[in-house]
């Protein structure tokens, strides 16, 4: 029997909408759950989706892919790579996957509401791939790890960490709880599959794949590149939606969830991808500095993204393309100098070459970070360690939920941006994250901060090893150096030579 | 006699940070409190200069001897810690 083309019949099949007469529109779908900004079906119904695909074809794209994936895996069971590979390339991989995992199966709920509650019936079609897509990234986030686990108490935090009240995580579950847990399905489709998987996971994933494999990580370098040709699908859904909304005089509002997602997702990859491309990386295996790779894969094809969409760069795009080249090393530096406070352990990514690399890369890097680890590399080199680790908190931002900084030394410009609201102060790390806030402070106003909590006594005891406790950091786990100091060495016989000389 | 946060944003530093002083303490005192989160961890000690507080973005300091009871701010407002010739 002759099977008709699949364009012959797609848009026919997918035409799911219908005139409920048991039920009222609304009833079916409910507006804070569609989020159907005042339009009606049929204008939803012209939402028309760039990639087009079946079930049959998904399920047979994405048996193929499983078996890649999976077949290297298996094949490279016994390689010895996690013993062998550099202790910074291992905090790559316990970052991502404590991050990402778990916030994949999130991910599948959120797009089980475009698939459920949204008017477009194209856009239920490509979230009901893009469900499972997630369901299947949290399967092998969790799965490819875990065989690590016996060897590394830190890799257990690929399954654990979503479920801490470690600080990055607060972070991490506040962006996402945000723009894919807590909005209607229209609202979904921009500020997490527009805005963040567009803008930057799908180049994310691009990125880290090619340092898995430069590092020689196959096995993570198939299952990201895996990945990432689920998203490169799924992330087109918001797209079409965008238009929808644009077209029917919604622009306004489209723009800015588009800003609010924009700014989030920047700051979650300044704190997690920055770092571990600028500083986790091995040096031989870098490619691209961050900026560098920020300004050829996000903010390029992001600007075109949105331009071609009729949207305008959001209003903050000066500061974002200041930000890109400072943000990143606060939040490193952040990171490691309270390192007993994360799931993976930070290289520290300072020896003379790396600085070299960084001061090439980051012209006036020595004069303003790097006046902050002189400091830190005489108390490592002198042993002084007791000044090596922190004795009280960073503050935090009530917006990112990440510390509130700027760039130091000859550079100093860090600044709280405040805010009074009903009686409580709230700070903020920019002007952007005020600026999120004032658009619905009701939305944000109840959370409180990890400094918040440890100020209202949910912190005992208030000390470093009441707060290990709260963010369930048990012995084993605890971040420290990478190297283990090691490359202080270095330092170590400079400092000697110079005193021989 | 209470305890008091501030938030401390120091000189040449990168980070604010959660400063717990007393309502009695003096700006000296802050100061000095401050400096044990910041210098010789991040910022190298300034023989020869004290440290000054004042409100962010203002442009007189507090009296060096004004108690944080007398002088205004909020709980976790941010503290400029700054570097001055003695």
């Amino acid at each position: 029997m002759a099977v008709l083309n699949r364009m012959d019949w797609y848009d026919l099949a997918r035409t799911t909408n219908w005139t409920p007469s048991y039920v009222t529109e609304d009833e079916l779908f409910p507006p804070k759950l569609s989020g159907d900004f005042g339009l009606p079906q049929n204008a939803w119904e012209k939402y028309d989706e760039p990639y087009k695909q079946t079930y049959p074809e998904y399920v047979k794209v994405q048996r193929d892919k499983d078996a890649g994936a999976y077949s290297v895996k298996a094949a490279l069971e016994r390689s010895r790579i996690f013993e062998n590979a550099d202790p910074g390339w291992k905090s790559v991989m316990k970052a991502h996957y404590g991050a990402i995992a778990r916030g994949e199966y999130a991910a599948a709920s959120a797009e089980a509401r475009m698939m459920r509650f949204s008017k477009a019936p194209g856009m239920r079609n490509m979230s009901t791939l893009g469900c499972l897509d997630e369901i299947r990234h949290g399967q092998m986030q969790l799965y490819f790890p875990h065989e690590h686990v016996s060897k590394d108490r830190q890799m257990d935090w690929a399954f654990k960490a979503y479920d801490t009240n470690e600080w990055a995580m607060i972070a991490a579950r506040h962006f996402f709880d945000d723009i894919m847990m807590t909005r209607d399905a229209i609202s979904v489709s921009i500020m997490l599959t527009f805005s963040f998987e567009t803008g930057f996971t799908n180049m994310q994933f691009l990125g880290l794949a090619a340092d898995a494999a430069e590092a020689g990580d196959h096995t993570f370098a198939n299952l990201i590149s895996s990945i990432q040709t689920d998203e490169s699908r799924h992330a087109q859904i918001g797209g079409p939606a965008l238009k929808v909304l644009i077209e029917n005089g919604q622009k306004a509002e489209a723009q800015k969830r588009v800003d609010i997602a924009v700014w989030g997702a920047w700051k979650l990859f300044s704190v997690l991808t920055g770092p571990i491309m600028d500083y986790y990386t091995p040096l031989e295996h870098r490619k691209q500095s961050f900026k560098e790779f920020m300004e050829e894969w996000i903010v390029a094809q992001f600007e075109r993204a949105l331009t071609d969409m009729g949207l305008d760069l959001p209003w903050y795009w000066d500061i974002f393309l200041k930000d890109i080249a400072q943000t990143h090393h606060g939040m490193h530096l952040g990171a490691y100098y309270w390192r007993p406070t994360l799931w993976w352990n930070p290289a520290a990514g300072v020896t003379p070459d790396e600085r070299a690399w960084l001061e090439e890369k980051y012209p006036g890097w020595n004069d303003t970070w790097g006046q902050c680890w002189d400091v830190f590399i005489d108390n490592v080199v002198d042993g002084n360690m007791a000044k090596a680790y922190p004795e009280t908190l960073p503050y935090v931002c009530n917006m990112c939920q990440l510390p509130i900084l700027g760039t130091p030394g000859k550079g100093w410009n860090v600044k709280d941006y405040p805010l009074e609201y009903k009686g409580r102060l709230y700070h903020f790390g920019s002007e952007v994250d005020r600026w999120v806030f004032e658009q619905e402070p009701e939305r944000y106003a109840g959370h409180l901060s990890i400094v918040d909590r440890f100020l209202a006594g949910m912190i005992q005891p208030m000390d470093l090893g009441g707060a290990l406790q709260y963010m369930g950091l048990a012995p084993g786990e605890i971040g420290d150096d990478a190297h283990n100091y090691a490359w202080a060495e270095i330092y170590r016989a400079l400092r000697a030579a110079k005193k021989a000389s | 006699m209470a305890l008091y946060p501030l938030t401390s944003n120091f000189e040449g530093d990168f980070v604010l940070q959660l400063l717990p002083v007393d309502t009695e303490n003096t700006m000296d005192e802050v100061a000095a409190a401050a400096a044990v989160h910041s210098v010789g961890r991040r910022v190298r000690d300034r023989p020869g200069c004290i440290l000054r507080v004042r409100r962010q973005d203002a442009q007189e300091f507090f009296p060096r001897t004004m108690k944080v009871a007398e002088s205004g701010l909020k709980p976790t407002e941010t503290v400029e810690i700054i570097w001055q010739a003695a």
